[in-house]
């Protein structure tokens, strides 16, 4: 049997399988409070990168927490909670662009302090300017398949945006853990047995700034 | 031995009944082949490719399995394949020209797929029906109503009329027309109705949501709330939201009037 009892909702589920173990991690932050989109969109204040340059910055999402039943056929999805509010958008246009996550971030130089690491989670991301001139970058745009999350003493990402021009980008998050002795999460997608294939990227097409 | 002897019986020019039994047995391990790979691939991809989607995958690999369980049977017919496309094409012909509403539906079924202004899964109003497409047939498309009504539109009607996709694009916009009393203070109310929209998940960031008052009414200040918001939730935040927005300007101590008029009564002059 599975309890979770928060603030606003209670569920009880009663688990067929009699083996496996639970796993408790936190996974792509795209799924409360139901699913309606694969794209997770961050807000922040104008970073201005001369061209062919590199910029790292820190900021911050909410992070959301999966119950996971591990069995001898995979990964089983039991519960998704987050203690994070929740906001979507839309990046591009009703007829052509998509549904995103939310998240309106303060820009960091280093990690942050994180009053809550069960809430907020922390992205280190690298803005490579690959353009010509210079560009102002507001948002970044990740697809769930490229999302990679690890977690320790909090959650977190490595990303990375190759700006190509005010209108073009090209986000992916790295394979790599945020700090040593990190763990990967068990991503939504492996409970759906989709296999990840490493370096997946998300053309960015209505812009990085504004 | 001499019981199977009648299947060496001539049926037309060298085609046996073994040659006939053994085309049978072909097309249904065909069709069981391609009924096999509907389960599997329904099974093993219905939770990573969208339903539609997956819906014709399936539906092109039955028709290519069956057609190669019927071409590796037909050589037992000694059939030359060239006069049966010759034959094939003119049965064609006549069968079209006999047949000729059912082609359309079916050119048009084609371009649905092609074009694909909807798709299943998608709210919908195309000419007087509106419901939830449950799906594209070659010749024909199911719309279930609202009410749960099964309705079967023919493709080249549906080709051909006007089509409202409610889903087609990933956002839309809806509107709520809320009357206060000219007692109360239309900017306290404006920032409640804002508050309650930015605490809300799927009343979209950008757009931004709009409210503002839209007109001094004769019973009542009228606002107007216009909201984005995910297509694929768009009823169910409608329908509960006003609600929300109820209780929260009531809360904040709103009045929302009822039509009122008000009468003078002229005193009637003396000596009447």
């Amino acid at each position: 049997m599975y309890y979770r009892t928060t603030a606003s909702r209670s569920i009880e589920k009663i688990l067929g399988s009699r083996g496996g173990r639970i796993i408790v991690n936190p996974v792509e932050p795209l799924n409360l409070p139901q699913e309606v989109t694969r794209y997770l969109e961050f807000h922040f204040t104008p970073i201005v990168v001369p061209s062919e340059s590199e910029q790292r910055i820190f900021l911050t999402f909410p992070v959301e927490i999966g119950v996971f039943l591990q069995d001898k056929r995979g990964f089983t999805v039991i519960d998704i909670f987050s203690f994070a509010p929740q906001k979507y958008s839309l990046y591009g246009t009703p007829d052509d662009g998509v549904i995103t996550r939310h998240v309106d971030s303060d820009v960091f130089d280093s990690v942050p302090y994180l009053v809550d690491p069960l809430a907020t989670g922390v992205m280190e991301l690298t803005i490579f300017n690959a353009s010509r001139t210079q560009v102002e970058v507001t948002r970044a745009v990740f697809e769930n398949a490229s999302l990679n999350v690890y977690y320790g003493d909090f959650v977190a990402m490595k990303g990375r945006m190759e700006v190509y021009s005010k209108a073009i980008a090209e986000t992916t998050t790295l394979l790599t853990p945020f700090r040593e002795g990190m763990r990967a999460a068990v991503p939504l997608f492996a409970s759906r047995q989709i296999a990840l294939a490493e370096g997946l990227k998300y053309l960015m097409e209505h812009g990085v700034g504004g | 031995m001499d019981e199977m002897e009648w299947l060496d019986t001539v049926v037309y020019g060298e085609v046996t009944y073994y040659h006939l039994l053994i085309f049978v047995i072909d097309v249904i391990v065909a069709v069981v082949v391609a009924k096999a790979i509907s389960v599997y691939l329904k099974k093993y991809l219905s939770d990573r490719i969208e339903k539609a989607e997956l819906d014709i995958i399936i539906r092109i690999l039955q028709v290519v399995v069956i057609l190669i369980g019927f071409y590796i049977g037909l050589p037992r017919f000694e059939f030359n394949l060239a006069d049966l496309i010759l034959v094939g094409g003119t049965l064609t012909i006549v069968i079209g020209l006999a047949t000729q509403k059912m082609g359309s539906n079916f050119v048009s079924g084609l371009f649905l797929l092609i074009e694909r202004p909807i798709k299943p899964g998608d709210t919908v109003q195309v000419e007087s029906v509106t419901g939830v497409v449950q799906k594209i047939h070659i010749l024909s498309t199911i719309i279930k109503t609202f009410e749960g009504i099964y309705v079967r539109i023919p493709n080249e009607t549906v080709f051909t009329s006007e089509i409202v996709n409610y889903v087609a694009n990933v956002a839309r916009r809806f509107e709520y027309v809320v009357g206060i009393s000219y007692q109360d203070d239309a900017g306290r109310a404006i920032r409640v109705i804002q508050d309650l929209l930015e605490a809300h998940p799927f009343v979209l960031k950008h757009p931004s949501p709009s409210v503002f008052l839209d007109e001094l009414g004769d019973s009542s200040v009228v606002l107007k709330v216009l909201i984005w918001c995910p297509s694929r939730v768009w009823w169910s935040v409608r329908t509960e939201l006003l609600q929300e927005i109820k209780t929260a300007i009531e809360d904040a101590g709103t009045v929302i009037p009822f039509p009122q008029r008000v009468i003078t009564l002229q005193e009637a002059p003396p000596g009447r």
